[in-house]
């Protein structure tokens, strides 16, 4: 847990250099658009840094975001991450549980006060006291007021902490709210997505240890870095959307050859995430490359608006505020799915 | 090279602003000291832009292969100070490129506190030597002058 000793002096003792300073700064700054003269006084402040004390909570979760973060393919830059915080609680990862894991907390908090980091997945239910989410006899807004309370940041990790996610969806059963709507007194990072990628979370986190300060973020909380800028403008299929050359079914020949999915209801143009540029699984694909439009994950509301495969020109109806409307926008919905359902089964015939 | 043919010169790629904004940079590092990265993955570079840059730059003497949190390579161009950098991440996919305008990019060089570290554990292991305990074989050899 709390530990003097400088991440360069951990690294040391296991036959790594400072070297990997070195390396991580340019990676990370180059993934955040730092000018170089930033990467390389993250390099020097990451070497002198103690290890970072995050206290990670979880909620009306899938564990997803948690997957999304620590799947990777062994030792290499992207692992570093690991050995630069103590991860002083985790519900999925941590060995200890019941009365030990929250003693363990209450002393990280204790020890770190004031400079822990407390990242949190889930949405936090409110209706009915709470009681549809709890962790050691307390709901989830008791123990996340009680772990903020003494915190640097916190970091809201996924759709459902950043902005209510899944649990929140029409109609919303147990009053889920996200985590911005209830800590008002520190900053609040969020890092959308459903999952989130991974090298966003990371890279938050690094760019904290190494600067102490929050990085510069967008109208939603996003960091500008990973969040900064629109699917649809980085997206490899563009020039097919500039030519009017759209698929309009899975299957057809547009979607063979690779045409925009607009019509099949990207959500590419009104989603703000780094998917088209930094990709998944060491930059493999995202799915827009394996075939399928974006969902518009990383924006707030995604499940509610309208369907997936309703192309966006139909598809934008209000959300919870407005029942009617978005029992109308729903209703659009069904009958586009339906039709274009249809219009799959056709095609199959055909094909 | 097309004057022959009578084509026109073709329109400046990526690579040629880059390999411009390089000779300045070199300039500057001659005369002044000052040091230049330039973040390739930053630039929208498509794969024949990066190859005609590194054409353009051809191949110096130095070439490095580091093994630190995964394999980084860096190579010296064939202008002497002009250094092209690359770091593997995750499956050994790329993770950063750059070309560094220095006289040694800052990752070949010793850190300080990596030396001082090292000189630690080099005397721990040379006071832990058993040729550093006086033998009966080295007392002998005292004795005989």
């Amino acid at each position: 847990m709390a530990d003097q000793k400088t991440l360069g002096e951990r690294l040391a003792e296991h036959g790594v250099s400072r070297r990997a300073f070195v390396k991580y700064a340019s990676w990370l700054g180059s993934l955040m658009a730092l000018p170089p003269a930033t990467s390389r006084a993250m390099a020097a402040e990451l070497a002198k840094a103690k290890r970072q004390s995050v206290i990670w909570l979880s909620f009306q979760e899938c564990t997803g975001c948690t997957e999304s973060i620590t799947r990777s393919k062994g030792p290499t830059l992207e692992d570093l991450i690991f050995d630069f915080i103590s991860l002083d609680y985790h519900h999925t990862l941590q060995a200890a549980s019941g009365e030990a894991i929250e003693a363990a907390r209450h002393a990280a908090m204790a020890e770190n006060k004031g400079k822990y980091v407390v990242v949190v997945d889930g949405s936090v239910p409110m209706k009915d006291g709470g009681i549809y989410s709890t962790t050691a006899g307390h709901s989830n807004y008791d123990t996340l007021m009680e772990t903020v309370k003494d915190a640097f940041a916190v970091i809201s990790v996924g759709t459902c902490a950043a902005f209510g996610g899944i649990p929140k969806a029409n109609p919303n059963p147990t009053g889920a709210v996200s985590i911005g709507d209830l800590v008002k007194d520190k900053p609040v990072i969020n890092i959308p997505g459903c999952p989130p990628i991974p090298e966003a979370m990371t890279g938050t986190v690094a760019y904290l240890l190494s600067f102490g300060k929050v990085p510069e973020l967008d109208h939603l909380g996003r960091p500008k870095a990973f969040f900064g800028e629109n699917i649809h403008d980085r997206c490899y299929r563009r020039p097919f959307y500039e030519r009017g050359q759209f698929a309009h079914a899975f299957d057809d020949q547009g979607a063979r050859d690779g045409w925009c999915l607009y019509e099949l209801g990207c959500k590419g143009p009104i989603t703000y995430n780094a998917c088209a540029t930094m990709k998944w699984n060491g930059g493999v694909s995202f799915p827009i490359q394996s075939g399928h439009g974006c969902l518009g994950c990383s924006e707030p509301d995604f499940w509610d608006k309208g369907g997936f495969y309703v192309p966006l020109s139909g598809s934008i109806g209000p959300t919870a505020k407005l029942v009617g409307g978005a029992a109308l926008a729903g209703a659009v919905a069904g009958v586009a799915a339906a039709a274009v359902a249809r219009h799959r089964k056709a095609s199959l015939n055909k094909g | 090279m097309n004057a022959e043919c009578g084509h026109p010169a073709p329109a400046a790629s990526l690579a040629d602003a880059v390999f411009a904004e390089l000779a300045h940079a070199l300039a500057r590092l001659a005369e002044t000291g000052e040091e230049t990265v330039i973040d390739l993955r930053s630039l929208p570079f498509g794969p024949t832009d990066l190859e005609a840059l590194a054409e353009k730059l051809g191949d110096g003497e130095v070439t490095c292969a580091l093994e630190v949190a995964g394999r980084s390579e860096v190579r010296e161009t064939g202008f002497a100070g002009v250094w092209w950098v690359r770091h593997f991440g995750a499956g050994d996919e790329i993770a950063a490129e750059e070309v560094h305008v220095t006289r040694i990019p800052e990752i070949l060089v010793s850190h300080p506190d990596d030396v001082a570290f090292a000189a630690r554990r080099i005397a721990d292991a040379v006071a832990a030597s058993p040729q550093n305990e006086p033998t009966a074989a080295d007392e002998e050899d005292m004795s005989r002058g």
